[in-house]
């Protein structure tokens, strides 16, 4: 699945591409495989969403971007410069806010901020007001002397974000921004991503949540067991789709009988076993809907639910790897050997 | 220069945020000084040759400094860091890696200073007569904490290589014997002769005799010269291998 190709050719008619990958590879020790060969151009100004579960090889594909990890073979660039080559001036121009929250504890959010400005090259007075514009975005302006330990997770996440700002980054790179906040933290984090890609920057954003990747995302790649399976924008990859998913809930009913009674319906493309439940890609849902009644009838299969739908991302997601995303569980910290 | 200086004022600014890290650490010098003293200032009184008329606590007062300089605080510091995410924070910034080393080495030096300075003050408390006079002091509690920052180095060493606290934790361990193989209580002539060879192949030995020279003999050229030697020396080997580390971790 490519998504729509019409989209990519725009994506390297401004300029260098804000990243771009070809090949790119990083095995770990015991040739544990984490990223394998990807292909990734990402135009600048874009919201770029890298979707998979934990252990796909998200998070070690942003080590590689961000210069934290070189690759084990291909190559990379980030805003137009090689990540090993040039990979102190790559540092210049990106932001990062990885996965776990990279904060000081002992410090208060105001001297992380303007330690952080001055890493940068920002001090002096201008540090300050940069400190004090940032403090104002995150809504921490209020907490900006306590020390980072007593903050909640949401304020951590923002005050990350804020560290990954301070010298208005090129590219930024959020890796699993949301996870683990309450639904009104994540929201103000959307709409600190969406003023962010305003203001011109281009943001390369993994997540595990598929809302979030439709939401934010201007064009997304599906990365399962280090391989991209999937990327486009999130509406021409569900059109790809091309149908309706019905889905019948088994209710306790037997899987293969069930699914035998419903092999050859008119328009059904294929039918995705789930666990007491059976999901069919078919072209007119609404209309195919009786004709699965009236089948199961004459089987006598009583089943539960039946519902039908346009096609998500988490079907798309499904379609591309064989399981769904959502509800997979939220795996402890990735491990070097694991990390995705 | 100016990120070395803004990572230092952060670990500076450490210390002084969990003194519940340093005052223990303190607090072993000081009852060793004690202890030591009490114990053994009868065995040795003044008129002892090797004491050239001062008090045992003036034999045992760089022991005492070495005790205080010398700690894992700042492999731990940067261990946790790793843990918590925020060295890889500052990885990914565009300073130099060996700024982020030399910024926590500054607080090694200050902490140093003021546990070096402190224990000299007990020392003083103590009796004891400084031969070399105000400057000599100065540089005692100088040469104290600079050992103590040649010596973080293997903490950090030790934290850069294994990642883990608890090994981390282990390192300060090595520094028992490496203190305890010197001419801590007597000078090397009164030691056995297999405990000789040994003290006289541990360098911490030469840092003692360059310290206790200044306590109790006054300006001796000679052995301050082994000590500075010994301090730059473990300097240069530990932190250049600690700067090696950083610059190929996770490379």
């Amino acid at each position: 699945m490519t998504g729509d190709p019409g989209e990519k050719q725009t994506e390297t008619d401004d300029g260098a591409p804000a990243i771009s990958a070809r090949q790119l590879r990083r095995t770990f020790k015991g040739e544990i495989e984490a990223v394998r060969d990807i292909d990734l151009t990402i135009a600048r100004g874009k919201v770029f969403g890298f979707l998979g579960p934990n252990g796909a090889g998200k998070t070690t594909t942003v080590r590689m971007l961000c210069t934290l990890l070189p690759p084990t073979a291909g190559s990379a660039t980030v805003a137009g410069l090689d990540v090993v080559r040039d990979a102190a001036e790559v540092r210049k121009r990106i932001g990062v806010a990885l996965q776990e929250i990279g904060l000081d504890p002992v410090q208060t959010g105001r001297e992380l901020l303007q330690l952080q400005c001055g890493l940068y090259g920002i001090t002096g007075q201008r540090g300050r007001e940069r400190t004090e514009e940032l403090l104002e975005l995150v809504g921490l302006t209020d907490a900006a002397d306590r020390r980072t330990k007593t903050y909640s997770g949401g304020m951590k996440r923002r005050l990350d974000l804020a560290t990954a700002l301070v010298h208005q980054p090129e590219v930024l790179f959020l890796d699993e921004p949301t996870t683990g906040l309450d639904p009104a933290s994540r929201m103000r984090i959307w709409d600190e991503v969406r003023r962010i890609n305003a203001g011109g920057a281009t943001i390369f954003l993994t997540t595990q949540y598929l809302e979030e990747a439709d939401q934010l995302c201007d064009r997304l790649a599906i990365i399962d067991g280090g391989l991209i399976v999937a990327e486009g924008t999130p509406e021409a990859l569900k059109a790809e789709m091309g149908h309706d998913v019905v889905s019948v809930s088994l209710d306790g009913a037997d899987h293969a009988g069930t699914e035998a009674a419903l092999r050859g319906l008119a328009g059904l493309e294929r039918i995705v076993a789930e666990p007491d439940a059976l999901a069919l890609y078919i072209d007119n849902g609404a209309v195919a809907i009786a004709e699965i009644v009236r089948r199961l009838d004459a089987e006598g299969i009583r089943v539960g639910a039946i519902s039908v739908a346009r096609p998500s991302l988490d079907d798309v997601f499904l379609r591309a790897t064989g399981r769904r995303l959502e509800g997979t569980g939220q795996d402890p910290d990735e491990t070097e050997e694991d990390q995705g | 220069m100016t990120e070395v200086l803004l990572l230092g004022r952060r670990a500076v600014r450490e210390i002084a945020r969990y003194p519940e890290a340093t005052i223990p650490a303190l607090f072993i010098p000081l009852f060793f000084l004690v202890v030591n003293i009490g114990q053994v200032s009868k065995t040795f009184p003044s008129s002892t040759p090797f004491l050239k008329g001062e008090g045992y606590a003036a034999f045992q007062l760089p022991v005492s400094l070495m005790f205080a300089v010398a700690t894992a605080t700042t492999g731990l510091a940067i261990v946790t860091e790793i843990d918590v995410g925020y060295f890889d924070k500052l990885l990914v910034t565009p300073v130099r890696r060996s700024s982020i080393i030399f910024g926590r080495l500054t607080a090694d030096l200050v902490r140093g200073i003021g546990g070096s300075t402190l224990v000299l003050l007990v020392g003083l408390a103590f009796g004891v007569s400084i031969r070399s006079g105000v400057g000599g002091a100065i540089v005692i509690v100088l040469l104290a904490a600079l050992f103590g920052v040649a010596y973080a180095g293997f903490g950090v060493l030790v934290a850069l290589r294994t990642r883990n606290v608890q090994a981390t934790q282990s390192s300060f361990l090595l520094f028992f014997p490496l203190l305890f193989l010197t001419p801590n209580f007597v000078p090397f002539e009164r030691l056995s002769p297999v405990m000789e060879t040994l003290a006289r192949i541990n360098p911490v030995s030469y840092v003692i005799v360059g310290l206790r020279s200044l306590v109790i003999d006054g300006w001796k050229l000679g052995e301050l010269g082994v000590c500075v030697a010994v301090i730059v020396g473990l300097g240069v080997i530990l932190t250049g291998l600690s700067l090696r580390v950083i610059a190929t971790y996770d490379r």
